[in-house]
């Protein structure tokens, strides 16, 4: 569509630079379209007519669909003139015109005809036409000259006959697939571009037949591949055979990569690039594989060409992430890089340095982040921010800079999306690095007193109810929250009430303060703020004396809310306002099923603000309220742990069930989530027959069925088994779904009064001593460890065996031990021969336990570990070393 | 695939404008996104320096000659490298038309030519002829030399 911002409608006063296009205007360009119908043609005037219908489409102008059809019909007259110059001009209009299928076959006759003309170029231009605007029943017609045009001695018709080929892919696959016997003919060509275009379509008409695409590649890389363009190609496919095929288990050779290496010493540059990412995106890839590829992608992020120096540090960029240690080597290139003009390169460099960088380069880095800041928009920062905040969780020693720098960038312009970012940011850092608490929540404060964004305001100060009472001084914060009830809009005021609600709830020695500061937000003209306060004042109670608040005031203001939002939502809905008062109780609790491919999704990253802090202890909190609301469990005690949901059923299959491993002192509940996918059936009387015989310390001592399971309303029904006092008891259990059911008429929704007894067997599952600990992170490892008593250390040394990499024998060890691992030390760099991790976590009866482990692996893959383990009980360190040793 | 080819002259104001599989809706926004750029970085560059950015996975490299800027955008295997490819025979193309680097009214006067090169150049997002010799012929309908 014609913008007149953008349209090309010049006025300028020099003659000279008058467009010929001055003025133009669709209608008149029309009118001048009719000399095409001249008797006698003038092929001048009609080439410069076309030039102006081109110049119109180009602006973006569309001709009405009679309009084009009137042109697209005048034009066909053209084909008369003998004319080249023309000839050429009139390919080009049909082509932009694209006429409809029932408008073409006014120029198939004459394309076709010029199809088999001895003049090449007519042959390949009509090619490119016809194809352009065919159909698949034209194409059957046309299909025998183009088999023949792909083998043509002149490259042109042969380029453009492959080209139409891949087009025509996309629409007549079957037809296409025909030619793969000239497509391989031409593929053999002398001249560079068919051999590429041939390449192109052959691999596309093979894609999905493994071998085929293997013998292409195995015979093109030992032959001549005569253009860049096409070895670029060549090594697309290389490695996607690579891929497919794997390592030569008995040499340790990988199929190809001496060609790919070879294309590192290649004359063009893009050839040189496509070897070095397809080298770097090896799955597995080795630091012997990977260094001469590195080399030259450092090499060029020196080049004087912006292109390249793009294209090689977006090459590092990646393999940062996977191998920053391979990187290393190219930070002081990529520091120089940091004030390139282009700012897409220097993103990339900062990003990359901050991937790679150590933690004593941390600070020189973040000086001079500081000054590329200022210049750069905002999607850029939000990369940087994004960056800095996995740096500081990787090095939680250097919180301060850090955040520092978040605070400092947290004051200057930005939008939203930059602000929330670096929100979120400071938010994460406070969660997981407890140091980093009070100056990161003084940030933010600092931050809401001009902040011109209500949701990140009313979500600040939400945390910083949660958080702020928790400090060392919490009154420090009252006058930032205050300030908030004088200086912003209704609904931050509402926020701030209820923080400092909280505030009040937590400190008693604050709370007359905060009584009279409540006060003064019964007299706010809106009514939300007025209604908090007379709520807050009378809950709080005691009327402003120094006095203890209530248990369940506390948990009315920091509990969860209990209830499915939607529910309520719904339930609200559906409330009549009159007498009898909305009950909170009749508001559903059960959760809708969620879609599979939902549940399943891969573990969310942190989103900071969005998702509160307290979603896995309100989840802990949940399981605990639900099971001591169950009197057969009420005296089970203390909660110690609950694992995550495992899946006893497939995905979509009639009943879907999965468990929830309850973890007592003395007992263990399984609490089966069911849900009934079938619309025509009920079920009732649901219960798990749990055969414990492969369990032996365990003893089943209760269960708890559902009554009735409708379609697609998740239930629960348990099971509990108790087990010997404090001893990490393991076994496999097998299930057994036994249930009722009955047949609902869908079109009623009524169900049958008779049912029929029905089994459905369930997967087995384990408990296994990983349920009995806790992950629990410390934020300084050498502390924690030094501050233990060395009194119930006690350390051994395993024999692992031979093993897959270093990186599985640590990761197995971590998941047998179900530890929270400290400072990232999961993470194994490949092709380490040693490595060592830190873990902690909270064992069954509350213990802290921190582990060292040191691995080493040999030539023949054997792997040895040295384990070391402190704890605040000398049990509790055996029962450690136990667990590996068993495992 | 290659997204789009665009020309502008140096006010910003579109010569030409070709987009591969770009839906209608979201051309205007690329124009103005591309003019944008133009403007931010352009100035001051020399004669088919090329410039380079990224947005989201796409790929964009830039150039400017004589007074008129030319855009090219791609994804896939249209990545910096064989854009800067394209890119290099889309101006040895203008160049062998007009001459020289062209103004904006010697761009205009041999539009109808330069459109032909596009054409042979790219077609329907794919690079076609990489040779501006052949180019050269191609568009007045000569075969190639080498043949």
């Amino acid at each position: 569509m014609a913008q007149p911002l953008v349209k090309k409608d010049d006025d300028r006063d020099d003659e000279a630079e008058y467009s010929p296009f001055l003025g133009i205007e669709k209608g008149a360009v029309l009118q001048e379209a009719r000399v095409f119908n001249d008797p006698q043609l003038d092929a001048r005037r009609c080439s410069q007519v076309i030039t102006k219908l081109l110049y119109l489409l180009n602006q973006g102008e569309t001709f009405t669909k009679v309009e084009a059809t009137e042109v697209f019909f005048s034009v066909t007259k053209l084909f008369q003139s003998r004319d080249i110059g023309l000839r050429r001009m009139v390919y080009l209009i049909i082509k932009e015109l694209s006429p409809s299928a029932d408008e073409v076959i006014i120029v198939t006759s004459s394309l076709m005809k010029d199809m088999n003309s001895r003049t090449d170029m007519y042959r390949a231009n009509a090619i490119r036409v016809l194809c352009r605007i065919t159909d698949g029943t034209l194409l059957t017609q046309i299909e025998r000259y183009l088999k023949q045009a792909i083998v043509d001695k002149n490259p042109v018709v042969a380029s453009a006959a492959l080209v139409s080929g891949i087009h025509l892919l996309q629409t007549n696959p079957e037809i296409v697939k025909r030619w793969s016997n000239e497509v391989q003919e031409a593929i053999q060509s002398r001249a560079a571009l068919v051999q590429f275009h041939a390449l192109a379509l052959l691999h596309q008409i093979r894609q999905n037949d493994r071998l085929a695409v293997s013998k292409l590649v195995t015979s093109l890389t030992k032959g001549t591949v005569r253009s860049p363009l096409a070895q670029c190609l060549l090594i697309r496919y290389t490695s996607q055979v690579i891929r497919e095929s794997g390592v030569n288990t008995q040499t340790g050779d990988r199929p190809f990569y001496d060609y790919l290496e070879g294309c590192l010493r290649h004359k063009a540059e893009m050839v040189i690039f496509e070897a070095a990412r397809a080298i770097t995106e090896l799955s597995g890839v080795t630091t012997r594989e990977l260094t001469p590829a590195i080399t030259v992608l450092q090499l060029f992020l020196s080049s004087s060409k912006p292109v390249l120096r793009f294209a090689a540090v977006r090459t590092l960029n990646k393999v940062a992430m996977t191998h920053p240690m391979a990187v290393t080597n190219c930070n002081i290139d990529m520091e120089s890089l940091i004030s390139d003009q282009n700012r897409s390169i220097a993103t990339l460099a900062i990003t990359t340095l901050l991937k790679t960088g150590n933690e004593s380069s941390v600070d020189r880095l973040m000086k001079q982040i500081t000054n590329f800041m200022s210049d750069i928009a905002d999607e850029f920062k939000i990369v940087v921010v994004e960056a800095i905040r996995s740096l500081c969780l990787k090095f939680p020693l250097k919180y301060r800079s850090l955040m520092n720098f978040l605070s400092n960038i947290l004051r200057e312009e930005g939008g939203f999306e930059y602000k929330k970012a670096i929100v979120d940011s400071i938010v994460i850092l406070i969660r997981d690095i407890p140091d980093a608490k009070e100056s990161g929540l003084l940030h933010l404060c600092e931050f809401i007193e001009d902040c011109e964004f209500t949701y990140l305001s009313t979500q600040i100060l939400h945390f910083l109810g949660n958080e702020g009472p928790k400090t060392s001084d919490p009154s420090k914060y009252i006058r930032y929250i205050y300030n908030r009830v004088i200086l912003e809009n209704a609904t931050v005021r509402a926020s701030a009430v209820s923080t400092l609600a909280k505030f009040g709830a937590m400190i008693d020695s604050l709370k007359p303060r905060i009584f009279i500061l409540l006060r003064r937000c019964l007299f706010d003209n809106d009514d939300e703020v007025r209604d908090r306060a007379t709520l807050y004042l009378n809950t709080l109670g005691g009327d402003g004396a120094v006095v203890e608040t209530d248990k369940d005031v506390k948990e009315f203001l920091f509990g969860s809310l209990d209830i499915p939002l939607t529910n309520m939502e719904t339930s609200l809905k559906n409330y009549n306002p009159s007498e009898e008062p909305f009950d909170i109780d009749s508001v559903p609790k059960e959760v809708k099923s969620q879609p599979l491919a939902e549940k399943k999704a891969p573990g969310k990253k942190p989103t900071g603000l969005g998702a509160p802090p307290t979603v896995p202890t309100s989840a802990a909190d949940a399981y605990e309220r639900l099971l001591s609301s169950i009197p057969e469990f009420a005296s089970f005690g203390k909660l110690f742990k609950s694992s995550a949901p495992v899946e006893l059923t497939e995905a979509e299959t009639e009943y879907a069930v999965n468990v929830v491993k309850h973890i007592f002192d003395r007992h263990v509940v399984f609490h089966y989530n069911c849900t009934n996918t079938i619309p025509e059936q009920l079920l009732e009387n649901v219960s798990v027959i749990v055969d414990a015989s492969e369990a032996e310390e365990f003893s089943e001592v209760g269960s708890k069925p559902l009554k009735s399971l409708p379609y697609d309303t998740p239930g629960q029904t348990f099971v509990a088994f108790e087990k010997p006092e404090g001893v990490p008891a393991v076994g496999k259990f097998s299930n057994m779904l036994r249930f009722t059911v009955k047949e609902v008429d869908p079109s009623t929704g009524e169900a049958e009064d008779d049912g029929v007894e029905d089994e459905y067997q369930l997967e087995d599952f384990e408990v296994v001593a990983a349920d009995y600990m806790v992950k629990v992170g410390v934020s300084n490892f050498r502390n924690a460890w030094e501050s233990m008593v060395p009194d119930f250390e006690r350390i051994d040394e395993y024999g692992l065996g031979p093993r897959e990499s270093l990186a599985e024998s640590v990761n197995t060890v971590i998941n047998l031990l179900g530890m929270q691992p400290c400072e990232g030390t999961e993470v194994v760099p490949t092709n380490s021969r040693s490595h060592s991790c830190l873990l902690s976590g909270l064992y069954i009866g509350n213990v802290k336990v921190l582990v060292r482990l040191s691995f080493g692996i040999d030539a023949s893959k054997e792997v040895a570990m040295k384990l070391a383990v402190r704890s605040e009980d000398e049990n509790v360190s055996d029962a450690i070393h136990e667990i590996v040793a068993s495992g | 695939m290659l997204l789009a080819v665009l020309i502008a002259n140096s006010e910003g104001n579109i010569l030409v404008e070709r987009f591969n599989g770009v839906p209608a809706e979201e051309r205007l926004h690329w124009r103005s996104f591309l003019v944008k750029l133009g403007a931010d970085n352009l100035k001051g560059v020399k004669n088919e320096e090329l410039l380079v950015a990224s947005h989201k996975s796409v790929y964009i490299v830039y150039t400017v000659l004589g007074d008129v800027s030319t855009f090219v955008v791609g994804k896939d295997e249209y990545d910096e490298l064989a854009l800067a490819e394209a890119i290099f025979v889309i101006t040895s193309a203008l160049k062998d038309v007009c001459g020289k680097p062209p103004t904006e009214r010697l761009f205009l006067d041999k539009y109808g030519k330069i459109c032909l090169c596009l054409d042979e150049i790219v077609w329907k997002g794919l690079l076609e002829n990489t040779d501006k010799e052949r180019i050269k012929r191609l568009v007045r309908l000569k075969p190639p030399t080498e043949f």
